[in-house]
């Protein structure tokens, strides 16, 4: 199984800068020789991100669709483990994360809790609303409450499926 | 992966020396610290600060929080000199009146001002976890505990803390609904279960007078995998009649603010010697996690832990006014006219600023004395500008005519606190 996930990753990473290169160096003439690594690569990329992540710290992240920007939020789990959320710190558009980097923090009851990042990349957007309305998190923790929106640089590791994280909670 | 038999010779004879007293230089105690602390075996470990630093503390409560194991429990005491801590997610010009902060106590008993409450240097501290703001003296000992974020309750070791002050005959301790600890002040006895740290047998009806007096607040940071729970404990603090004047900001009344407000409680001494605590809280601790008979060994830390990196950079971080000033979630100063009654005739001014994360990005400004080309320029002066980057305010306006009135409004009410580094 490892093996396996760890080359279908080197194939993507390939596929990926293969795709990328030419794109900058050749806009034109390499076009149909693109085409193929590029379906190849949204097929093994959403093989993996069909479905919304979650990560053992309790956030969630989702691919768009276009498969450049990753959407990152808290879970419903831990959403309503933390209580009535009165404050949200978003991070800055523009600045970039590793993964495992706290990009914000939310307080509830008492208790600042950092959110953590699962992916490497930009921040390119923010949801401002929570700024007036934190609560909004509890209210729709996987849907309006997202905090943040990261340029996708390369695929995450280590992250649960739905069924898998909801197994992970059971436990805890 | 196991850690090499070298490396595990180095940790044992580290702890060797620490419980036999040895006094090692700075530099090897703190890396003993820093090796017992991660050492994946020492699941329950118990430590207590020489240091009476509130930005030290917190450094080193924080570096604990990042570096135990995984699995580990963790208890820390501390007891910090004079100074008011507020939350991650506060308002200093809400929540403190930092004016009194640096004034000395000679100044305070003067008779020209009997009634500023000053007792001299008091630091202004925002701690890393969230709630409100408290004050500490060294008649307060701050207990914290660090364990897994999955284990982790808001009431479990309040509860174990209540346990301790009852076997020292606090019986009137108990856990409240706010997740502090509060004493019951009921002068009627009634019967009550000896193990429900939630209810004594002085509980009143909610609402009932007299409130109960609060003598712990709690806060708490949680972060991959781990949380920390912290909190103060009055025993015998002598400042009791002025903490609430350190706690009231002279510009509330002008402040609209996102963020977290604090929400004020009578507070009370519980009347302990901090020894007296510390050590049967130790006990305590002990026991719940099933080491009564093995408790673990009482480690002490304090300024040499400065060599260790990451304590030294979150210490330097919390002395920052970019730390102070700059995580104050927005807000709006907003003073009219109204306002001013009984300042002299000098102060015709209305001014409505927005500040955020400490950059000031907009001000509404009038002044009936000087008309609309010196409201522009207070404007340009004022609209960008880091709030950390003014200082006092009548340096920052000296030299423009007719800006005293609004140097004053600014001193009074939107003073910009000194810091122990820049």
């Amino acid at each position: 199984m490892a093996a396996r996930l760890s080359v279908a990753r080197a194939a993507r990473q390939l596929t990926s800068s293969a795709a990328r290169r030419p794109a900058t160096a050749y806009p034109v003439s390499c076009q149909r020789w693109q085409k193929a690594p590029i379906q190849s690569r949204l097929f093994t990329v959403s093989a993996q991100w069909e479905e919304k992540k979650y990560t053992e710290d309790h956030e969630w992240v989702e691919l768009s669709a276009d498969g450049k920007t990753a959407t990152l939020g808290i879970s419903t789990y831990a959403a309503k483990a933390l209580g009535d959320i009165v404050f949200c710190e978003l991070p800055q558009v523009g600045v970039e994360f590793s993964s495992g980097d706290a990009i914000g923090a939310v307080e509830s009851v008492k208790s600042a809790s950092d959110i953590l990042t699962p992916i490497s990349g930009e921040v390119v957007e923010v949801n401002s609303a929570l700024e007036e309305v934190p609560g909004g998190i509890n209210k729709d923790p996987e849907g309006e409450g997202w905090i943040a929106k990261i340029a996708v640089q390369a695929e995450p590791e280590g992250l649960m499926s739905a069924e898998e994280y909801k197994k992970h909670t059971e436990e805890a | 992966m196991a850690p090499s038999r070298g490396l595990l010779r180095l940790r044992q004879l580290s702890a060797a020396s620490c419980r036999y007293g040895s006094i090692a230089s700075g530099r090897r105690a703190a890396s003993s610290f820093a090796q017992h602390l991660t050492n994946p075996s020492a699941k329950l470990q118990s430590y207590i600060s020489r240091s009476r630093d509130p930005f030290l503390n917190l450094s080193i409560e924080d570096y604990v929080l990042r570096h135990s194991p995984p699995d580990s429990v963790v208890l820390f005491l501390y007891t910090n000199r004079p100074c008011v801590v507020i939350g991650r997610n506060q308002n200093p010009w809400l929540e403190v009146n930092l004016g009194i902060l640096k004034v000395a106590p000679e100044q305070g008993s003067s008779f020209s001002n009997p009634e500023l409450p000053a007792i001299g240097d008091v630091d202004l501290v925002r701690r890393r976890s969230g709630g409100g703001a408290v004050f500490h003296d060294e008649g307060n000992v701050n207990w914290s505990i660090t364990c897994p974020r999955a284990d982790f309750t808001r009431d479990k070791h309040a509860e174990m803390v209540v346990r301790a002050l009852r076997r020292l005959g606090i019986e009137r301790a108990r856990v409240n609904e706010r997740h502090d600890i509060v004493l019951d002040q009921g002068h009627e006895r009634r019967t009550s279960d000896p193990s429900d740290t939630h209810r004594t047998a002085y509980t009143g009806d909610e609402g009932a007078q007299p409130r109960p007096l609060k003598v712990s607040g709690s806060a708490y940071k949680l972060t991959r995998g781990r949380a920390l729970h912290h909190a103060t404990t009055l025993l015998a603090s002598p400042n009791l009649h002025i903490i609430p004047q350190y706690l009231h900001a002279p510009a509330k009344k002008f402040i609209e603010a996102k963020g977290v407000e604090s929400v004020s409680s009578p507070v009370g001494n519980i009347g302990l010697e901090n020894d007296i605590f510390q050590q049967r809280l130790q006990e305590e601790f002990a026991t719940m996690y099933g080491a009564r008979d093995t408790p673990p060994v009482v480690r002490t830390v304090g300024e040499a832990e400065l060599d260790i990196p990451e304590i030294r950079k979150g210490y330097e971080e919390l002395r920052t006014k970019e730390w102070l000033l700059s995580q104050t979630p927005q807000f709006r100063l907003k003073v009219d006219k109204s306002d001013l009654d009984g300042w002299s005739h000098e102060l015709n001014v209305l001014l409505d600023i927005n500040i955020h994360h400490g950059v000031i990005k907009s001000v509404d400004y009038s002044d009936f004395l000087y008309g609309t080309d010196r409201e522009a320029q207070i404007r340009f002066a004022l609209v960008g500008k880091k709030l950390q980057d003014i200082g006092d305010w009548h340096d920052f306006f000296r030299g423009r005519e007719g800006t005293e009135a609004l140097a004053e409004c600014l001193t009074r009410w939107l003073p910009i606190p000194d810091t122990p580094g820049a």
